[in-house]
């Protein structure tokens, strides 16, 4: 019976190791870049780390559930072109707080546009949506293109008071930004959703198995709107951290945001294939990327190099994934 | 068991056992093939027939014993290089590429060697004349039935001179005269002196062609002998091992007034269909596979969209939209295919129990997990479902606990309508018995029961009354208890004149 038990002791340490694998890299990323070089610890990068962590992480958050509803969505880049843009000059406008709100519920409403468009043609599959929502995402760039004509908008072309926007870009309590609070305040908010809601089991039942749970009464249509509406509202949020923070909005200012939300999402070990994840995982997973980044960075590593090994870590996220079933 | 040499036997496992993550999928099994013989293996899902012969093809890696095949002995092997060796092995789902041609199939990877597609095709003709099939090697394998699919996999074992071949139940969703001639051509194999390892739990295959049976239970060859020492009961109480004393209870008794009535329903397939169901009544449906039998209960629970559709319960007309709908008017439905519509494999045993029962867990859109939990285990507990714990994944459980976990989803919001098509599907005689009494319970609790079922005796056996279906309209009206099979049968295939 030793034999069992060693079998045993194996077994969870492999298990350990794929539950934590993500914790161990990122372990040993830190302590391994700290020692090569001491400039990693230093105050000004970690508030450089702190700050990179914001707009990204928003995104992310969205996109857990619409992955984890056994969907995806590529629309995210252009929802924050169009947010961004859109947000930007309402300020002059409307003033900052409607244009705070406007902003939110335009993400939200392109979000509900994506789902209203899949769900009427009925093209339930993630393949399906991954094509519809890229076609979606050149849509809501192009338009903040007509609306913006091209041009980039600053903050000091605004006259009107722009404190709010200021303060979530730049702020801070103490020695923590106010980002970093916005965005605490929205994982406890979405953690709870994802865990203690019926809307929450509902998303994960629909990423697991779309017919059994329609079958035992789920109403899957209303979770693809909710996870798609959040996940523009998300990207909406993501607009708005990072325009406030770099101070301007350009229409393709969104780009690339797609890929390194799903990265982060399926690097933090949410499946692709629907139903099992968590957006604390996706922290994990942005956290990783971030760090990889700023590490190569500080290391010298090409920057070509540095998209080649974001590649190269999605693929095996994906492996990974697919050896565990 | 009598001593045979070595060189008698085409393949002989010693000892072999494997592990998965809380399971002992088994335990030393051993087993001897004598060459050209047809050896039968019966026992319930989750006895590890299965698992043994995933070990033989090389899908699995065993733990620890040894395999010999053919005198040559077996390790770390993969799929391809089993086939290459001249084992062969035939899924109960069957691995055919569906938009490809017979030929194709047949030689799929090897047209080089069979000189290109001509050289291909005139093989595979001669491979199919050999077990007089008449299929066209140019058809697409989409355009066959399940039938013919698995004589283009029988003739594809042979295209690679196997000596043993292992058949995983094959007769699973087979017509009789399909599995007449299935028959025909495992003894014509044999004849040939190829080998084969017929797995089923069909016992009256079993006793029609096997030469040596095993048994296996729980991970354990039981008994292996020639079939001819074996009586059914004997095999029946090895398997499951306890006595069973009959494959059916009795009827439910108190059948009374109408609880549902259903009026025309129309559908692309179905014309005008209307019935009524009655309280404390297991109501048969029995016809053809695709004669409309599931597009009808599809088409109350509202999983299908329907026109000129009417559901009356006591009376009253109730709108049946979506399934939600139909789970709030009291139905539950066990839907055809347990593991893509009725399970989410990946999540555990609780979750796919509490799924339908989430408004009597949950405040307000809040989940109470101290509810939830309550939930699992206390159907884990009535229902008896073997697992672990509830927290293991559904799709470690076998075929019957995994049916039960469905059932036990549905009981705890106690439905008046039950839906069950094809509850026994793929389940061992024990797991079935169980189901059976189950259903008793349900309709004597004052339920009702609609029955789909391919087994025929089933739906005989369980049903107060039985419905035919023929191409999407009933055509007939039987109590099962008094009336001949042939006059039912004969109802199910359309027939005018029904036989006195």
């Amino acid at each position: 019976m030793s034999g069992i038990a060693k079998e045993g002791t194996l077994r969870s340490v492999a298990d350990f190791m794929r539950s934590y694998l993500l914790v161990v890299l990122i372990a040993a990323l830190v302590i391994g870049t700290a020692i090569f070089e001491p400039r990693f610890l230093s105050g000004m990068n970690l508030i450089n780390l702190m700050r990179q962590f914001g707009p990204l992480i928003m995104v992310a958050l969205g996109m857990t559930f619409v992955i984890m509803g056994g969907f995806i969505d590529l629309s995210v880049a252009g929802i924050i072109n169009l947010v961004a843009v859109v947000t930007i000059s309402l300020i002059q406008i409307v003033g900052q707080v409607p244009a705070l709100i406007l902003g939110l519920a335009i993400g939200a409403a392109c979000g509900a546009l994506n789902s209203a468009v899949i769900l009427s043609s009925g093209a339930l599959t993630q393949a399906e949506a991954l094509f519809m929502t890229f076609g979606m995402s050149t849509v809501y760039s192009a338009l903040a293109l007509l609306y913006s004509h091209g041009s980039t908008m600053h903050f000091w072309d605004i006259n009107k008071s722009k404190s709010l926007f200021q303060a979530i870009g730049a702020g801070k309590v103490g020695p923590v930004s106010i980002s970093f609070l916005i965005f605490l305040a929205l994982l406890a908010l979405l953690w709870l959703f994802q865990t203690k809601t019926t809307e929450g089991r509902a998303i994960r039942l629909t990423g697991g198995n779309k017919i059994a749970a329609e079958l035992v009464g789920i109403r899957i249509r209303r979770s693809i709107v909710v996870i798609y509406t959040l996940c523009g509202l998300m990207a909406g949020v993501g607009a708005i951290v990072l325009f406030s923070r770099i101070t301007t909005a350009a229409p393709v200012i969104g780009a690339g945001f797609e890929t390194n939300a799903i990265l982060a999402v399926v690097v933090g070990g949410t499946t692709l294939k629907g139903g099992n994840g968590s957006v604390l995982r996706t922290v994990m997973g942005v956290l990783l990327i971030i760090l990889m980044s700023n590490c190569l960075n500080l290391l010298g590593v090409s920057p070509y190099l540095q998209v080649v090994a974001k590649g190269a870590i999605l693929v095996f996220a994906i492996w990974l994934d697919n050896r565990k079933q | 068991m009598s001593a045979s040499s070595d060189s008698e036997l085409i393949i002989s496992i010693r000892d072999v056992s494997k592990t998965f993550p809380g399971v002992r999928a088994l335990d030393k099994v051993s087993i001897d093939v004598r060459k050209g013989s047809v050896h039968g293996i019966v026992g319930e899902n989750g006895a590890g027939k299965s698992t043994l012969m995933k070990i033989l093809s090389g899908v699995y890696q065993k733990d620890s014993g040894t395999i010999v095949f053919d005198g040559e002995q077996i390790e770390g092997t993969t799929p391809q290089q089993s086939m290459k060796r001249g084992l062969a092995i035939i899924y109960q789902e069957l691995n055919l590429v569906s938009t490809m041609s017979v030929g194709e199939n047949i030689f799929l990877g090897r047209f080089k060697e069979m000189k290109g597609m001509r050289g291909s095709h005139a093989k595979a003709r001669e491979l199919l004349d050999s077990i007089d099939c008449k299929v066209d090697t140019h058809k697409l394998v989409s355009q066959l039935s399940v039938s013919l699919k698995q004589m283009v996999e029988i003739a594809k074992a042979l295209s690679f001179k196997s000596k043993l071949i292992i058949m995983d139940e094959p007769s699973s969703s087979l017509t009789a005269e399909e599995m007449a001639e299935l028959t025909k051509i495992i003894r014509q194999l044999r004849e040939q002196g190829i080998s084969i390892i017929y797995i089923s739990h069909k016992l009256d295959e079993i006793f029609e062609f096997c030469d040596t049976v095993t048994v296996m239970r729980d991970g354990h060859a039981i008994d292996t002998r020639p079939t001819l020492e074996f009586t059914r009961n004997d095999m029946i109480t090895k398997m499951v091992g306890r006595a069973i004393e009959n494959e059916y209870p009795p009827r439910p008794a108190k059948v009374g007034g109408t609880l549902m009535e259903v009026r025309s329903i129309t559908t692309r397939k179905l014309k005008d269909v209307s019935f009524t169901l009655r309280e404390g009544e297991i109501l048969g449906f029995v016809g053809l596979v695709g004669a409309g039998r599931t597009e009808i209960v599809r088409a109350v629970f509202g999983a299908d969209k329907a026109r000129g559709h009417s559901v009356f319960i006591g009376g009253k007309r109730v709108p049946i939209r979506n399934p939600r709908d139909a789970k709030r008017a009291g139905f539950g439905l066990i839907p055809e295919d347990r593991k893509l519509q009725g399970l989410i494999l990946p999540f555990s045993v609780e979750t796919n129990i509490s799924m339908a029962s989430m408004d009597n867990f949950s405040r307000f859109g809040f989940i109470r997990r101290s509810l939830e939990k309550g939930i699992g285990e206390r159907q884990v507990k009535a229902l008896s479902v073997k697992t672990p714990s509830v927290r293991v994944p559904v799709g470690n459980l076998s075929g019957g606990n995994q049916q039960k976990c469905i059932v036990g989803r549905w009981l705890e919001i106690a439905p008046k309508i039950f839906i069950m098509d094809e509850p026994t599907k793929g389940i061992d005689v024990g797991a079935k018995y169980e189901i059976y009494l189950l259903m008793k319970r349900i309709a004597e609790d004052g339920g009702a029961i609609i029955l789909i079922s391919s087994e025929l005796p089933e739906v005989l056996n369980m049903s107060n009354r039985v419905l035919t279906i023929f191409e999407g309209r009933i055509t007939g009206e039987f109590d099962p208890a008094v009336t001949a099979v042939d006059r039912i049968m004969a109802s199910a295939l359309g027939m005018k004149e029904v036989p006195a």
